[in-house]
């Protein structure tokens, strides 16, 4: 079996999520086993553009980078969005509300910019760019939930993310919920796959694996009043991570 | 009838748990403190003990059916090697409280059952019960109403609280030694046995949430409403998080997967609890879903609790723990408020008409999960979506099938999936399955080549009674990959030695285009068969198309059925194929005046456990894996979630 090539790309993000992948320490060479890694400009200088997989980790800010992005899905029969921010935008997208003059001017006041590299447009998430197969959600993504998707890949499995809420891993984990100790967690709405480990840390779950109903549906709703909170809290709440054009609107 | 009798003063108890923690023989669990909460957990001393909690979050049934359990380890850089995992660490559980004793005992009929359960039953052999006797009631706790407040058996020991210490009330010998050998007790006074009659008296009464219809009735309020309001409204507030099902005691189903090492070398296949309340619940290879609506989930496990289960078991599945209340946000789960709400929408007496009785017992006898293996002896390009594989025991046994049966085939490292076994039981002691490229396994199956090893369970399910249509005219139909299921059952009727059983023989057949026609060389050996009328037809037809045959869709094959020639009160039917065709080619059948008991039809669903436990096939209080894939039409007309 010949090894398939994997490219790690970044563009706006903390590269935590790169970050959770070097973390596999002496598991990276049981990766490598399967994997050919010829790109991944966090943890080594070689560099190909000959690849069958990419993962893309980042937000999607300037047209170089949607340029570079474009390219990126032409080489790659497989294209992944790793983490949040390829994913639904994340915190990224928070600036949206102003206008990139706006932003430019709060962080660098007057300063003059090289504008070629201050060109910056919306934060997007990639989907707004070039099609995506596959997601790893969460900020940052959870390292089983990596080495299990490319296990299924290497497999010729289709890799499998949950499609139901964080409770489903809460209640596995006999958390007490976190609506019981009068704590607003977006849990009930939010993708699982995370072993629902902020509520298991008892600290609620902030979203970052993505919004599955949005704030306006009945029983999100419902659940809004029924827990004296308003429309505008859990608007809020959700905005961390989800204010982006695919998230909840 | 077990009694009280024994005591043991507070101090003593203390010891008693001490000794048993000291042993090492067993891991000693019971409740304790979670924050304000209670859970069940290892005692690493007796005083983390709570026997006056009100309820633990999970119910005690994740020491008998795990949150995630490996069932079988793998090694794929090996030919097919397997080992059955084996967890049988004995354990002893304190303080259950006498519903979820209650529910464990119900939990043993579905375990035990049909198949029993390997991984289970050594559980329960290696679980000593000290139960004790409820001290503080839940708030949502209705359980004096489901009269699961208090119980006579199910236990190995019993613990009452009153003002002296603990009563004891001995249910085994297995409980009686233990006491024996590890506490000093005392002979009950007559005083101490009263305190504990009035205890479980005045426990009743603690109760604040009661159920307005006896519980007996609920099989009959759900057999009145299952198109009432109600389930829409309630369903509209669902977060669809099945937390109801997590927190259940008497919830049980679960999923299978294979999760393999990074080095792609060894893996463990796993089962997890899963919630029928979750959208890919009921999803297929093909990514079809059943029960798509959440109003249907919602609906579907309120039926489990009181209406599927009861047909099948005789019990009402919920104990009135209250789990279910505290765990739901919106709080729509509660059955006490539920079945209150119905109460007083009427009754239907027909209680059993979403269930169908079968009495098959499973042919293969082994560790439940753990797969034969087999070798891929021949494949056959059907088209360029679906393949044929012969398969060959490697216990060199025949596979005994019926036709209409289906085997579970496992690919290590991808998982296992259902199929119709396509060849004829005469045709060993290899068997054929016919596959389409939809999901994971079968496009792993598309790798393969001969003398390959994949897994097989199975024979599953229940066949075709092919003795029942002796003497009689046979009218087949099939569209699309019902072909598959369809060649086993017409091979072997048309067969020499059993075709002069059978009178006139119909067989129709019908693909989506001409290059979609599979066993085109066989269908005409079917119309060389005497007395056989074989009419085939594709539903388009493209230019580029060679195609001399009829087109159009399946029903307008039946013009050409010869009524004339058949007793159609006395013909019997078969149809499989896609979901769609059965509504139309039902209907055809019924115009030419053949009776819906003469209708058999073979359903698909997510056959997972294949032995009636994972929970995924089940359509409404039927599992297709036990009951089905054969059914008779006219048992199906009361299942609206048949044809869906």
């Amino acid at each position: 079996m010949t090894k398939p090539r994997v490219a790690i790309f970044d563009f706006a993000d903390c590269e935590g999520c790169e970050l959770q992948i070097a973390n596999l320490e002496e598991e990276l060479l049981d990766l490598l086993s399967i994997i050919d890694i010829v790109s991944f400009r966090e943890v080594m200088k070689e560099h190909s553009d000959d690849y069958d997989i990419a993962f893309i980790e980042g937000s999607i800010m300037r047209p170089q980078d949607e340029e570079r992005l474009r390219n990126i899905r032409g080489h790659a029969k497989i294209l992944i969005a790793l983490g949040a921010c390829a994913a639904t935008g994340c915190v990224n997208t928070l600036r949206n509300q102003w206008t990139p003059d706006e932003v430019k001017k709060e962080v660098y006041g007057t300063t003059k910019l090289n504008e070629q590299l201050f060109n910056v447009g919306p934060a997007k998430a990639i989907n707004e760019i070039i099609p995506v197969d596959y997601y790893l959600h969460g900020c940052p993504i959870d390292r089983d939930e990596f080495k299990a998707f490319v296990t299924a890949l290497a497999l010729g499995k289709k890799p499998e993310t949950p499609t139901y809420p964080v409770c489903v891993e809460c209640k596995k984990n006999e958390n007490i919920c976190q609506f019981e100790l009068g704590n607003f967690c977006l849990g009930p709405i939010t993708r699982a796959g995370c072993k629902a480990i902020c509520p298991t840390h008892n600290s609620p779950c902030d979203g970052c694996r993505g919004i599955l109903k949005k704030p306006e549906t009945d029983c999100v709703k419902d659940l809004v009043t029924r827990y004296d909170l308003t429309y505008e809290d859990l608007k809020r709440r959700c905005t961390i991570f989800n204010s982006g054009k695919e998230a909840c609107q | 009838m077990n009694h009280p009798t024994h005591t043991i003063t507070k101090k003593e108890l203390t010891v008693f748990v001490n000794h048993l923690i000291a042993d090492k023989t067993y891991d000693v669990v019971g409740p304790k403190a979670k924050g304000k909460r209670y859970a069940y957990d290892t005692l690493e001393n007796a005083s983390e003990l709570r026997l006056d909690h009100d309820v633990t979050i999970l119910p005690p049934k994740k020491y008998f059916l795990p949150i995630t359990e490996t069932l079988l380890h793998y090694n794929l850089k090996k030919t097919y090697d397997i080992h059955p995992a084996t967890d049988a660490r004995p354990r002893i559980i304190i303080g259950m409280h006498p519903y979820d004793v209650i529910a464990l005992q119900q939990s043993d009929h579905v375990y035990l059952d049909y198949q029993k359960d390997d991984f289970y039953q050594k559980r329960r052999a290696n679980t000593i019960i000290i139960a004790s006797d409820i001290e503080n009631v839940s708030d949502r706790s209705f359980a004096a109403s489901m009269n699961t407040h208090t119980t006579n058996d199910g236990f190995d020991l019993l613990l009452t609280h009153i003002s002296t210490g603990y009563a004891i009330t001995i249910g085994t010998d297995k409980g009686k030694k233990l006491l024996e050998r590890h506490a000093i007790t005392k002979k009950i006074t007559p005083v101490d046995l009263k305190k504990v009659t009035d205890m479980r008296t005045r426990l009743t009464s603690k109760y604040k949430r009661t159920l307005k219809a006896p519980k007996e009735d609920w099989p009959k309020i759900l057999a009145a409403n299952h198109d009432h309001a109600l389930w829409e409204e309630k369903a509209d507030r669902c977060m669809e998080c099945s937390s109801c099902t997590m927190v259940c005691p008497t919830c049980y189903c679960y999923d299978v997967h294979d999760a393999t090492s990074l080095t792609l070398t060894t893996g463990d296949r796993f089962r997890t609890w899963d919630g029928c309340m979750l959208k890919d619940f009921g999803k297929i290879g093909s990514g079809e879903v059943f029960r798509k609506e959440v109003k249907e989930r919602y609906r579907h496990r309120f039926y489990r609790k009181g209406n599927y289960l009861p047909a099948r078991y005789d019990y009402i599945a919920c104990v009135g723990c209250g789990r279910c209340g505290i765990a739901c946000l919106p709080d729509i789960a509660d059955p006490c408020d539920v079945f209150n709400d119905l109460a007083r929408f009427g009754t239907d007496k027909d209680t059993n008409r979403y269930y169908i009785k079968r009495t098959n017992k499973p042919q293969e006898k082994g560790v439940i999960h753990i797969p034969r293996s087999a070798t891929i002896t021949r494949i056959q390009r059907l088209t360029i979506q679906e393949t044929l594989y012969e398969l060959e025991l490697d216990d060199k046994k025949p596979l005994a099938h019926k036709p209409g049966q289906f085997v579970e085939i496992s690919v290590l490292g991808v998982g296992e999936a259902p199929f119709c076994v396509s060849s004829a039981p005469s045709q060993t002691p290899a068997f054929e399955i016919a596959v389409r490229k939809v999901g994971s396994v079968t496009n792993k199956l598309a790798t393969l080549s001969v003398g390959d090893k994949v897994g097989v369970r199975g024979p599953l399910g229940v066949g075709f009674d092919t003795k029942a249509y002796e003497k009689k005219d046979l009218i087949f139909t099939s569209g699309g990959i019902g072909i598959f299921p369809m060649r086993s059952l017409i091979n072997y009727i048309l067969a020499p030695e059993n075709r002069p059983k059978y009178k006139h023989i119909i067989i129709l057949y019908g693909a989506k285009k001409p290059s979609e026609v599979m066993f085109q060389n066989e269908v005409d050996q079917w119309k060389k068969v005497p007395d056989v009328q074989v009419e085939q037809t594709v539903d388009r037809c493209d230019a580029v198309d060679c195609w001399v045959g009829c087109t159009g869709l399946i029903t307008t094959l039946f013009p050409k059925v010869p009524t004339q020639k058949l007793d159609t009160k006395n013909t019997i039917a078969v149809v499989i194929g896609p979901p769609i065709m059965y509504k139309f080619v039902i209907k055809c059948l019924q115009t030419i005046g053949i009776t819906d008991d003469h209708i058999f039809v073979s359903l698909e669903r997510r056959m997972k456990c294949g032995v009636a436990k994972c929970g995924h096939c089940q359509m409404n209080g039927v599992y297709v894996c036990k009951e089905g894939p054969v059914f008779n039409h006219a048992e199906l007309k009361n299942l609206p979630e048949a044809f869906e």
